[in-house]
């Protein structure tokens, strides 16, 4: 066995042993074997296992390190956000028990050099992820864990369909042989096609999104964190090795243009800070999908740093909303105001996250979405590029003017009484601007 | 067409019946059993590919789908079903409008996808003697059946059922085509019976699903 596929391996297991302490310190093994793993996947990146079982290209291992960091994060804040549930509807070691779960789940479907594995792998997260969306036990968070288990389900059996198609095309599910053998036929387009319908219902891809603003806005927030920052992104990352055998490009494209347009309408008129959030993790995942479309040395670099820049952006902004939650007890935008008195810290990280996942300069998803559209405009793209820069601007004011108006609309008395949830928020709504500025410096001394 | 050729065929055609049966059953106790029957069927057509084509493969897969499917999914689900009588009864619902529109959906949906997408495909298993692909008319009626169910009803129980059901389509549409390495249909049974065994939790908890109001938008 290689030093690669060791790693490989180890961080696979490390997670999914934590159930050994199941009755006793989870809660710190948790953050211990998340730290760990962390630490494996940066000394990875020298030895990428690339034949046989493991696949990690590249742009896997970054995808891993992000996974892996929002883990971290979500488990260092649930030790807190979890103590304030009245109604728990799953015990308290089943929660980290199953948070590591669905970490491995994702890391599987990262690594793995199979698209029938893959497939496993993503059927997984929902598998591990489902009963954690009752965390806070309501009847809204029921139903939203009901839907969310049917839906993605049946959305990822289309998924399924493409798999087999895939082998029956070319006798093989290796990811390496399959990208490499640049087959052409009706199957192979019928197959990648199917995979917008199956992955794409993980990834948020209209009008199969449904799952997802329901999912995110009644999940605790460290879980929203975890969805929204590294899950639908490793749905992303599976959907794109298939769209890589074959690139179906004016499909994916155009698709990804509707559910940018869908998400920004949809953004406008909501009425729960979370459930906006939510539809805002649909318009980057979409737009980062049209990148990845799109393709070039552009495309796929600006798709990446989107990707990273808004897996620590949102995440910031699930942590600033738990916090919100928490300690406000409110899920609606117009009955929250003067947060920028009464919670000075977690209304910076808010503010920080909102400008961040919105693509403001200097924030590293601003240079992403520069990135793509730049791909977009040099494949002529015209109508899709207009389309896109309105509604994004559209969405960057509805979801800014509501942020704002629960910053700086009145005052109220000092309710900030977790520092630890405040600091986690903000050191992830603050990574975002310092990728966005590190990008900017590397790219300087470049030219 | 020979005589295995012709034993698929019927076999396949009443796997079809048996997701109309289920389509057509109020009782939740009467379509878990539906679903149980037409796991064992499909195992059957598994058993028949594998003597035709002497493969151990389809023995293991066949073996899997009884144990996993028809077994253990029949045991979760009818394990969780309470014990008051009014529960195990899906209520408010048109059987007669629902199979109409069920008919329609599955003819319409299944002619498109069949005629646009599969028709000229050459199946590589021993039924490709027979011709033509005419046998994938059934898994994809399977799969759009499974969806219709999930789509159609409110309770609980009903979803899970057209899920599993959407599954054994895409376990009978491997078998026709080319069946997928063993390992990873394995797997996929696995996590679909860890889903069902999940979906049973939630099926405590809430029975029937309506619209809520804070899910809005």
């Amino acid at each position: 066995m290689t030093i690669g596929n060791l790693l490989a391996v180890l961080i696979l297991l490390i997670p999914s042993s934590v159930g050994i302490f199941y009755r006793w310190r989870i809660k710190e093994a948790s953050i211990v074997a998340a730290a760990i793993d962390l630490a494996l996947s940066t000394i990875m990146y020298y030895f990428r296992p690339q034949t046989g079982f493991f696949f990690v290209q590249n742009i896997t291992i970054i995808f891993i390190m992000m996974v892996l960091s929002v883990h971290l994060l979500s488990t260092v804040y649930s030790t807190r956000y979890l103590r304030g549930i009245e109604n728990m509807g799953i015990r308290e070691p089943t929660y980290y028990l199953l948070l590591n779960l669905f970490t491995v789940s994702m890391i599987f479907s990262l690594e793995v050099n199979n698209y029938g594995f893959m497939w496993v792998g993503i059927e997984a997260t929902t598998i591990s992820s489902a009963l954690l969306l009752i965390t806070e036990k309501t009847e809204a968070s029921l139903e939203a864990t009901w839907r969310y288990i049917v839906l993605v389900s049946a959305g990822v059996a289309f998924a399924f369909i493409s798999i087999i198609l895939i082998y029956y095309s070319l006798g093989t599910l290796s990811v390496s042989v399959a990208i490499a053998s640049h087959p052409h036929s009706r199957i192979i387009v019928l197959a990648v096609s199917l995979a917008l319908i199956g992955f794409g219902t993980k990834v948020g891809v209209f009008p199969v999104h449904t799952w997802l603003p329901d999912a995110h806005s009644e999940a605790p927030s460290p879980v929203s964190a975890m969805f929204s920052g590294v899950l639908l992104p490793t749905a992303l990352y599976v959907l794109y090795e298939v769209y890589e055998i074959e690139p179906v490009q004016q499909l994916y494209v155009w698709f990804a243009v509707i559910s940018i347009v869908a998400a920004s309408i949809f953004i406008g008129y909501q009425t729960r800070y979370k459930r906006m959030f939510a539809y805002s993790t649909m318009e980057n995942m979409n737009l980062a999908l049209l990148g990845l479309a799109a393709g070039g040395p552009l495309g796929v670099t600006g798709a990446i740093l989107l990707l990273i820049s808004h897996s620590f952006g949102k995440a910031g902004a699930f942590y600033s909303s738990g916090n919100v939650l928490r300690f406000t007890g409110k899920k609606n935008i117009a009955e929250i105001n003067g947060l920028g008195t009464s919670m000075s810290y977690t209304s910076a990280s808010l503010l920080l996250s909102s400008l961040a996942v919105t693509g403001t300069p200097p924030f590293g998803t601003f240079f992403g979405e520069f990135l793509i559209l730049a791909e977009v405009l040099s494949l002529r793209m015209y109508a899709q590029f207009i389309i896109v820069i309105i509604f994004l601007a559209t969405a960057f004011i509805s979801v800014n003017y509501n942020i704002t108006g629960m910053l700086f609309n009145g005052k109220g008395p000092h309710n900030e009484r977790d520092r630890l949830m405040s600091a986690i928020s903000v050191i992830s709504s603050v990574l975002p601007l310092i990728i966005g500025i590190f990008y900017l410096v590397v790219y300087i001394e470049v030219l | 067409m020979n005589y295995a050729d012709s034993l698929i065929y019927l076999i396949s055609s009443l796997i079809a019946v048996s997701a109309f049966y289920i389509q057509g059953q109020e009782f939740i106790v009467s379509m878990i059993r539906g679903q149980s029957v037409q796991s064992v069927l499909i195992a059957v057509v598994a058993f028949i590919i594998a003597w035709e084509e002497r493969s151990y493969d389809f023995i293991i897969l066949g073996a899997l789908i009884i144990i996993l499917r028809a077994f253990l999914v029949n045991y979760f689900l009818q394990k969780r079903i309470p014990k008051q009588k009014s529960y195990i009864y899906e209520g408010k619902v048109n059987l007669s409008y629902l199979f109409l529109v069920d008919l329609i959906f599955i003819v319409i949906s299944v002619f498109i996808l069949y005629s646009v997408a599969f028709s000229g495909i050459v199946l590589h298993s021993f039924l490709e003697n027979s011709g033509n692909s005419g046998v994938l008319v059934f898994p994809l009626t399977l799969f759009f059946q499974g969806l219709f169910l999930i789509a159609s009803r409110r309770t609980t129980f009903t979803q899970i059922i057209g899920y599993v059901e959407e599954e054994n389509s895409l376990v009978l549409f491997a078998m026709f085509l080319l069946p997928i390495p063993i390992i990873i249909e394995a797997s996929v049974f696995l996590d679909v019976l860890a889903l069902v065994v999940i979906s049973s939790i939630v099926v405590l908890e809430k029975f029937t699903h309506e619209p809520v109001e804070e899910l809005r938008g």
